[in-house]
């Protein structure tokens, strides 16, 4: 079976797990949208605070919870299934591609129903024309999580405290992500350039894609 | 012939820990081994090495004429199948829709999973899902997904434990479906009586090595 | 052991002779007695950069040679790293705070990049220590060293780059405004803590090699497990 296939197959299975159990939906997303909630309580309710800040606790929340929906346990591979791909011939790299494809997908609805949930309660000050950056911002810092939490959770697989422990690995690592996600609006209000923004933003996820694919096979076996 | 398995003073560590040590083992196609053992004394580190999923240490393992050391084992590892110790079913899923997953993963036309679902009598409840269904219901999924992919060496780790007789019938039958193409099998259970009953060969592990065998 | 005890004496000497110098050298005019830290923060952050390089070629070296002496460099190299790190963390926050008036510089890249390999080789070290079958463990903690390689550069860029778009300290602790005998002190304790540094790194690889030897005596795995003492049933 061609790469591609056996990529959208595992990422097919994945979804379809995830619809059925739905903890994206019914717990991580929830809980993001009471963490925003928080944060105007924490600041006394100042309104024009909120309003200025409104996009920054999305980029944090986004990514602190985000890593949630990538390291969630239905992505989980137990020794029995890995080693049933193994016995297939599933190419590791297809593997991890298919497991970021559908990691990605959930992201990127989880990322668009949190901002939407910002924007309803935090009414953000946003200069002109930061709606499509804010988009695409969105998606290139879905695509990144997804690929940076995917090879945590295949470095931390099978140990005890494997969420904990992930998470632990992702959040530095994401710093490009958080930069170049914030500042993208940023450059708006300056009025300057938001290409290197988002080059940055495209550079990580084109590191992570090429480390997430390279090192698929050492990962494969290290997990077994 | 060649050998479908061989194992050349195999040694195997794991947890920094010999497990196999000088281990030797040659499998002619058509053979049944039994492999008994008391606990801990590396008989599913034999299958796994066996299966190609961990690697010798020391000496060599060569599977279908393919060094288990080397790389590309894409086509060795299609060519073997594997029942260990709990089926690696997703519970989200029904039986069919996992059986169906094998299938698609492995480039196998789609229209055998339900006449394989009902040679292994899950026709009926294929819609169940997985992690609603037995233990001796998700056994014969593996079973079924053996029928599907037809492997040359056939490994089973305890595959008959906690099954019903028919079950059991239904695993004798994958063997001897594998011997007859050829193929050869490596069966490890602490049942003595069922080995000497299937096997051609019967062989027992302790301490890290194989001990005499009997025909 | 020989080779550890000659270059732990080395390192000592090495290290007393740099103390000796950061602490004759005439104050700054600028930054009076808080200069004498110029013999500690930046060799602290030179070895725990050159650790962590380390780490990262020992990772990579690992992924492709599989042999077990890249994985106790690499890891040994972590170890010594992260303990530099934190004493360059810690003595360059007590210098900003004296300096610059606050003890943490957002937009200064190195000390970003620097607190985020502390945290990513503290994940390394956690990971480590929950897996005990070595070759998973070198493994696992090989390809987080990878990854950490294609990402921390990407951590400094971002915000060297964010960086741009704010005016940086008009006085900086490493300026030109230094005596050249505290610069020396710097530049003596740069070679006395890289002295230090394979010191520590080499001792702590003489003992993952014993912690090796003493894992590979130990019996087959099962030979522990003894049959049962079935005629003992009732009387327990």
């Amino acid at each position: 079976m061609s790469f591609w296939r056996q990529a959208l197959e595992i990422a097919r299975v994945d979804l379809t797990v995830e619809q059925r159990v739905g903890s994206t939906l019914r717990i991580t997303l929830p809980f993001a949208v009471v963490a925003l909630i928080v944060f105007p309580l924490a600041l006394g309710l100042q309104l024009g605070v909120i309003s200025a800040i409104g996009v920054g606790v999305f980029w944090a929340l986004g990514i602190l919870y985000g890593m949630q929906v990538a390291l969630r346990q239905s992505a989980t591979d137990g020794r029995e299934r890995r080693d049933l791909h193994a016995l297939l011939g599933v190419d590791p790299a297809a593997r991890f591609t298919g497991r970021v494809i559908s990691g990605g997908v959930l992201m990127v609805g989880f990322l668009l129903v949190l901002l939407g949930a910002m924007t309803v309660l935090f009414d953000p000050l946003l200069p002109e024309g930061a709606w499509p950056v804010l988009l695409l911002s969105t998606l290139l810092v879905a695509i990144g999580l997804t690929e940076l939490a995917t090879l945590a959770g295949e470095v931390t697989s099978g140990l005890s405290n494997r969420s904990v422990l992930a998470s632990l690995i992702v959040a530095p690592l994401a710093l490009p992500l958080i930069i170049g996600a914030s500042q993208s609006v940023g450059a708006l209000e300056r009025d300057t350039s938001i290409l290197p923004w988002i080059l940055l933003l495209i550079a990580s996820d084109l590191a992570l894609a090429v480390a997430g694919v390279g090192l698929a096979q050492p990962l494969e076996e290290a997990t077994r | 012939m060649e050998p479908v398995a061989h194992f050349d003073k195999a040694g195997v560590s794991l947890g920094g820990r010999p497990v196999l040590r000088g281990l030797d083992l040659i499998v002619a196609p058509r053979e049944i081994v039994g492999i008994s053992g008391p606990n801990g004394s590396g008989k599913t580190t034999l299958i796994r090495t066996a299966a190609t999923l961990t690697t010798p240490d020391r000496g060599s393992v060569t599977i279908l004429g393919k060094d288990t050391r080397g790389r590309d084992l894409g086509a060795t590892r299609r060519s073997i199948g594997m029942i260990g110790h709990s089926p690696g079913l997703i519970g989200e899923l029904t039986l069919g829709e996992n059986l169906d997953h094998v299938a698609r993963l492995a480039g196998i036309e789609r229209a055998r999973v339900g006449r394989a679902l009902d040679v292994v009598g899950l026709g009926e409840v294929a819609g169940r899902r997985a992690e609603a269904s037995s233990f001796g219901m998700r056994r014969r999924v593996e079973i079924a997904r053996l029928l599907l992919t037809k492997p040359r060496l056939l490994l089973l780790d305890e595959a008959a434990s906690g099954l019903d007789e028919a079950a059991r019938q239904l695993i004798d039958a994958l063997v001897e479906s594998v011997c007859a193409r050829e193929g050869a099998c490596i069966v490890v259970s602490h049942d003595r009586a069922h080995l000497d009953g299937l096997c051609t060969r019967v062989t027992s592990l302790a301490g890290g090595s194989l001990e005499g065998s009997s025909a | 052991m020989t080779r550890v005890r000659v270059l732990m004496s080395l390192a000592a000497v090495a290290v007393g002779i740099g103390l000796w110098f950061a602490l004759t050298a005439p104050p700054d005019a600028l930054q009076g007695e808080y200069a004498r830290l110029l013999g500690i923060h930046p060799p602290s952050m030179w070895v725990a950069f050159l650790a962590f390089g380390v780490t990262a070629l020992g990772s990579i070296m690992w992924l492709i040679k599989k042999t077990d002496r890249w994985d106790r460099l690499a890891s040994s190299s972590v170890e010594v790293g992260v303990i530099f790190t934190a004493i360059g963390l810690f003595t360059g926050m007590v210098w900003g705070q004296a300096v610059w008036g606050t003890p943490w510089d957002w937009q200064d890249p190195r000390l970003m990049s620097t607190l985020v390999m502390f945290f990513v080789y503290l994940g390394y070290i956690a990971l480590r220590n929950a897996i005990d079958d070595p070759t998973v463990r070198a493994r696992r903690s090989a390809i987080l060293g990878a990854i950490a390689v294609v990402q921390v550069p990407l951590v400094y860029f971002s915000v060297n780059l964010f960086r741009t778009l704010h005016q940086t300290q008009s006085i900086r602790p490493d300026g030109s405004t230094m005596p050249d005998e505290m610069l020396l002190a710097m530049a003596v304790n740069m070679v006395a803590f890289t002295i230090l540094y394979i010191a520590l790194v080499v001792a702590r690889i003489e003992v993952a090699k014993v912690e090796a030897e003493n894992a590979r005596e130990e019996a087959v795995a099962g030979e522990a497990v003894r049959p049962p003492r079935l005629s003992e049933v009732e009387d327990v």
